[in-house]
């Protein structure tokens, strides 16, 4: 299989920064994953290490300081900041290159010149780097339009070529019909968002109906007959009567509005979904029924989900892999059942420490680990990154720890 | 027997609502241990936020207290005065609230928030505490007279409860400072141990700011009772390491620019090797303020004692020595003088109480008849006061437990009565309403028309057995009175007067108490320090937007901490936070519980926390207790379906196949249903739960559960297949540990 249809999302350095005054708040620092087509990616962590802003990033709803996100191989979001570090590091360098230079030698000038072209030449190339970053953010829907086309005109061109009479012009027809519809493509549509509150995420002023077909109206569908349609048809598959359309949200319950919201995301026929906590807000006999509902729809629609939360029996219960992030960092990256039976970065441990069960005699016995991250690391020398401890378990580590890891796999 | 903290009984609270009136809390019973955790458990609109609220007199103002009691210490909550309550919430009823945004206020200081309930409780407490100081003192100087009535005696009546009054007064600069130094011995050795721990770790940011706080905060433990034979030595130590901290806020900027320049100068090793220095000296002060600590506490009621009377300056000697001294000087000079004449004083007052209590019962027995046969409601509230004054007579008021049956007799007869009487009109007025309403619906039926619209079933008092309430409350307290008149040749009066004598010293130190703003700040601190949040004194001026949710969890436990409350009601503290805080945070209820002895009433959704943290536990839907027991029983035997349903719809790290959720939502409670409310969304639903709701079953003597699968003639319905594997393996658990 070639790398677009295996990897469905990639996310490379991802980097968001916050301004908060003259500080920086690495909200989301140099964060590394890839999701692959049909699976469930669960994010975990504790509240403020950035998993949402991950996610949020990632749709684009923050503009990324650093780092690219690959959506089937076309990069929807890219940041500038390495570039512009890097240019303002090489002027450093040839100030200082040219502050130590001899100014009695005799080819002073001719040196100078040479140090300065030398950057200019490097400072160009970056600023090219960030130009093209720039035309990906604003017009990588335009690209993955052209790109769909460009593949339509191939696969049907030469057919045309081939064929003669009648069948040629339904051929053409048909070829038409959908280079039409691959330049209306929009990337957007196929990355979906449900959000964690549903009371706060549904606009009050607008009934059921308006707030699902909003997406639909906004890319140009005018025909109330195929709207209506596509409404229920969406109220049907998420568990909800068609006679709910005219109402409002407040009319109903949390599970009900949490169902609406899944069904405004999927409208469009999105191909990947980002949860954000859809059940935090939930009751706990609504909370079964809507992890049921997204697993059946999973199935049946072969979505891809990234699935943001921190109940860890629920991150289990639900996704194939966990990616585990603190305080902006991913430090642990595994199967979902390699990572409960094998954690091995202490903070993971400490987070699978503290789930709660319903049983008093191992809630009483229980011990929480405590992390405590001066304590557990010495990362003045060796700085640590992500590497891989056994086939698809990641963990975010220097030498010394990376061998103490893999020992503890062994044992 | 353990003490009951609190009781809750047949408690009925409904919502007027433009729909019509929601029934949320619809009858239930529950006891509140002293010093043990109940959980309510249940989905929202279950009830169990409403049955707290009611306990902490907190509930809408469109709610109806339609009937049920909530006894604490002798008084029933539904029906003491705003004023009175005013007493309690706060004070010895705290609740932790959901929301810990929402709960604190934006704009106001953590600081400002925390110290707030201290300093206007404070002075109402020191305002209490005189009166009831003075007005039990009064009570005891006159049944000593009435007790010996001789001239003389009297006189010297006087002479001891005079000297009562005053010389407790003494000891408050004592124990002020005392209660200062040892606060701060205690700050400074938790910040050296932090500092101590960052120059070992080689991070020095801030270090030196840190230091001279820490160092101002030591040098303020130097006082007499607490560094009293090390204070030169700490000192010079002290003054030692100053140089090193950074001195003031004004000079910050010089003596960055100096630290800079040092950074320059000095290699790394070398900067190393300043630090090190400082850190031994550190763990000098360290040792004085340990040593400090562990200093026996001086007995500053003998101490206020002796400076009063004896005119004389302390003695200088150890404290263990001097504790001795006073004590013996006290107890020669007073104490047990007093004790021998305040002993025939209540003694007197206990005999006075037992005749007041033969004659009650006298009365009540002539009585009880009447209230058999009444039928006038003027007659009957007549005679009920005739009944209510010899119950107050015969309540000794001398005695510092006070009993919960005779306290509440006044508005649980009163309340019986007029629910008889006026039940019989309301009865009256409810069977029109219900005629009136079936008959207009049924003329929309006969013209073919569908009412949008059903008719809320009658809701009837039963006569006969309000009537029955009232003939059993006369019974009940007549035969508590004869079992105390029984009982009244053995009591201990030593043991009386002892209770009375720590009573009065409580009510002593709660008068000399003056909470000032340093003492509340102080204390804030304290507080912060004890629910786990680090550098409380800087946390002290930040605004709530400024911490994460869990500090800001914490800083609303502190809060609810803040006046030593009895009773905690914990309202689902950790639903917003997630997993690691809301195990800190549990965590740290179940330390502040233990430590201060409380008792804990925790409502929450989640089941595993429930485990974490409950004793007993309570499963709340529709309005109704539908099974309480202790945690075990309810975890490892569940007896009704919706207990069953909760603890199969979550998953758990084991779990691989499709969940078991709970169809349905919960019932619309403006048309509570006729049987169990559980049966519409319960798949194993017999045919009569949908007609008669079922009573309590006893499990054992402390589970019980309101199914009709426990009735004898019930099919026998195995558990869930589930629930049944889950709790075998934690069987299995816990035959492996």
């Amino acid at each position: 299989m070639n790398f677009e249809s295996e990897t469905i999302l990639k996310v490379e350095n991802l980097c968001q920064f916050f301004k908060l005054g003259t500080a920086e708040l690495k909200a989301v620092n140099n964060v590394s994953f890839e999701i692959k087509k049909g699976e469930v990616f669960g994010l975990v962590g504790e509240s403020g290490c950035g998993k949402t802003t991950t996610g949020r990033t990632i749709i684009k709803l923050y503009d990324a300081t650093d780092g690219n996100v690959y959506y089937k191989g076309q990069r929807i979001v890219a940041g500038t900041k390495t570039y512009k570090n890097n240019i303002a590091k090489k002027r450093e360098e040839v100030k200082k290159a040219i502050s130590t230079l001899d100014k009695t030698c005799v080819d002073y000038a001719e040196k100078k010149a040479q140090i300065i072209s030398e950057a200019a030449e490097y400072v160009r190339a970056q600023k090219e780097e960030i130009k093209k970053a720039d035309h990906d953010r604003k017009y990588c829907d335009k690209d993955y339009a052209k790109k769909i086309m460009a593949k339509v005109s191939e696969e049907y061109l030469t057919l045309i070529q081939n064929a003669e009479g009648k069948e040629k012009e339904s051929l053409e027809k048909e070829y038409n019909n959908k280079l039409r519809k691959a330049k209306h493509k929009r990337l957007v549509t196929e990355i979906q968002m449900i959000f964690q509150d549903p009371i706060a995420s549904l606009d009050p002023r607008m009934t059921v109906r308006d707030i699902i077909a909003e997406g639909l109206i906004i890319h140009g569908e005018k025909d109330k007959k195929v709207i209506d349609e596509k409404v229920y048809k969406m109220l049907d598959l998420v568990g909800l009567l068609p006679e709910h359309a005219g109402r409002y949200p407040h009319e109903f319950s949390g599970g009900q509005r949490q169902r609406i919201g899944i069904a405004r995301a999927l409208i469009l026929n999105p191909e990947f979904i980002i949860a954000d906590e859809p059940i935090s807000a939930l009751d706990v006999s609504i909370q079964a029924q809507v992890i049921n509902l997204l697993n059946e729809l999973r199935e049946r629609l072969g979505l891809t989900i990234m699935f943001i939360a921190h109940d860890l029996s629920v991150v289990k219960y639900f996704s194939d892999r966990i990616g585990v992030m603190y305080y902006g960092n991913l430090v642990e990256l595994s199967d979902a059942d390699e990572l409960f039976k094998n954690p091995l970065h202490p903070y993971t441990k400490s987070l699978l420490s503290a789930i709660p069960l319903p049983d008093p005699y191992y809630e009483k016995r229980r011990k929480r680990l405590v992390y405590n991250f001066l304590a557990e690391h010495d990362y003045s020398v060796d700085k640590p990154s992500m590497r891989e401890i056994k086939k698809g378990h990641f963990v975010y580590c220097n030498d010394a720890e990376e061998e103490k890891y893999k020992k503890e796999l062994i044992d | 027997m353990k003490e009951v903290k609190l009781s809750v009984n047949n408690l009925k609270i409904s919502f007027r609502t433009d729909a019509g009136i929601v029934q949320a809390v619809r009858g239930i019973n529950f006891d509140l241990y002293k010093g043990e955790t109940l959980a309510l458990v249940g989905e929202s609109g279950s009830g169990k936020s409403v049955t707290n609220r009611a306990i902490m007199g907190i509930l809408a103002a469109n709610a109806i207290k339609e009937g049920g009691e909530i006894i604490y210490n002798g008084q029933d909550l539904l029906k003491i005065t705003e004023e009175d309550f005013h007493k309690l919430r706060g004070d010895k009823i705290a609740m932790i609230f959901q929301d810990p945004m929402s709960s604190l206020n934006p704009i106001m200081r953590v600081g400002k928030q925390m110290t707030e309930a201290t300093l206007i409780k404070g002075k109402l407490r020191q305002k209490e505490s005189r009166k009831d100081f003075n007005d039990m003192l009064a009570l005891l100087n006159k049944r000593m007279d009435e007790a010996r009535s001789t001239p003389e005696k009297i006189e010297e009546n006087r002479r001891f409860c005079r000297s009562f009054d005053k010389f407790e007064y003494k000891h408050l600069d004592l124990e002020y400072s005392y209660n200062k130094a040892t606060e701060c011995a205690e700050t400074a050795l938790e910040h050296i141990n932090d500092i101590l721990f960052r120059i070992e770790k080689h991070s020095y940011a801030n270090v030196r700011r840190d230091l001279f706080e820490t160092l101002k905060i030591a040098e303020k433990s130097i006082e007499r009772y607490v560094v009293y034979s090390r204070g030169e030595e700490l000192k010079s130590l002290i003054n030692e390491i100053k140089p090193h901290a950074r001195i003031k806020f004004s000079e910050k900027f010089s003596a960055s620019v100096r630290f800079l320049f040092n950074k320059s100068q000095k290699s790394d090793s070398e900067r190393d090797a300043d630090w090190q220095l400082i850190s031994e000296k550190l763990t000098a002060v360290k040792e004085i303020l340990n040593e400090a600590l562990n200093y026996v506490k001086p007995n500053f009621f003998v101490m206020g004692y002796y400076l009063t009377f004896a005119n004389k300056p302390l003695p200088d000697m150890d404290i263990e020595s001097l504790n001795k001294y006073l004590r013996k000087y006290l107890d020669d000079d007073f104490m047990l003088h007093f004790i021998d004449i305040a002993k025939e004083g209540v003694k007197y007052s206990h005999a006075l109480s037992v005749e007041a209590k033969k004659s009650a019962i006298s009365v009540m027995e002539e009585n009880l008849d009447f209230f058999r046969s009444c039928e006038d409601k003027k007659e009957a509230l007549q005679k009920a006061q005739v009944l209510i004054d010899a119950v107050e007579k015969s309540i000794d008021k001398l005695e510092v437990v006070k009993d919960n049956l005779l306290c509440t007799f006044k508005t649980g007869l009163k309340t019986s009565i007029l629910m008889y009487f006026d039940g019989a009109i309301r009865n009256a007025a409810e069977e029109e309403r219900f005629n009136k309403q079936t008959a207009k619906r049924q003329a929309l039926v006969d013209r073919g028309k569908t009412p949008d619209y059903m008719v809320p079933e009658k809701d009837l008092v039963d006569l006969d057995n309000a009537k029955q309430d009232i003939i059993n409350l006369i019974l009940r307290t007549k035969s508590k009175l004869e079992k105390d008149v029984k009982e009244s040749g053995n009591e201990d009066f030593d043991q009386k007067v002892v209770a009375l004598i720590d009573f009065f010293k409580e009510k002593a130190s709660a008068v000399v108490f003056k909470v000032t703003k340093e003492i509340a700040k102080n204390r804030a601190i304290k507080l912060l320090e004890e629910v786990g949040i680090s550098e409380p004194r800087k946390r002290f001026r930040q605004y709530p937007f400024e911490l994460s949710g869990g500090m800001r969890q914490r800083i609303v436990i502190a809060i609810a901490l803040s006046l030593n409350p009895d009773i905690l009601i914990c309202d689902e503290p950790t639903t917003a936070l997630d997993v690691t805080i809301q195990s800190q945070i549990l965590e740290l209820i179940n330390k502040v519980k233990r430590e201060r002895d409380l008792t804990v009433i925790f409502i929450t959704h989640d089941l595993g926390v429930v485990a974490n943290t409950a004793d007993r536990v309570a499963v709340m839907y529709a309005g109704k207790i539908v099974e309480i027991g202790t945690a075990e029983e309810v975890f490892y035997s569940p007896a009704h379906p919706y207990t069953w349903a909760l603890l199969s719809s979550m998953p758990d790290l084991d779990t691989k196949e499709k969940l078991e959720a709970i169809p349905g939502t919960p019932p619309n409670m403006i048309y509570p249903p006729k049987g169990d409310a559980f049966a519409e969304r319960n798949k194993y639903a017999l045919e009569i739960d949908y007609e008669v709701q079922p009573p309590m079953f006893k499990i054992t003597d402390t589970h019980f559960a309101a199914t009709w699968l426990l009735h004898p003639n019930a099919p026998k319905i195995e558990l869930p297949k589930q629930v049944k594997e889950r709790i075998a393996k934690m069987k299995e658990l816990q035959k492996e540990a």
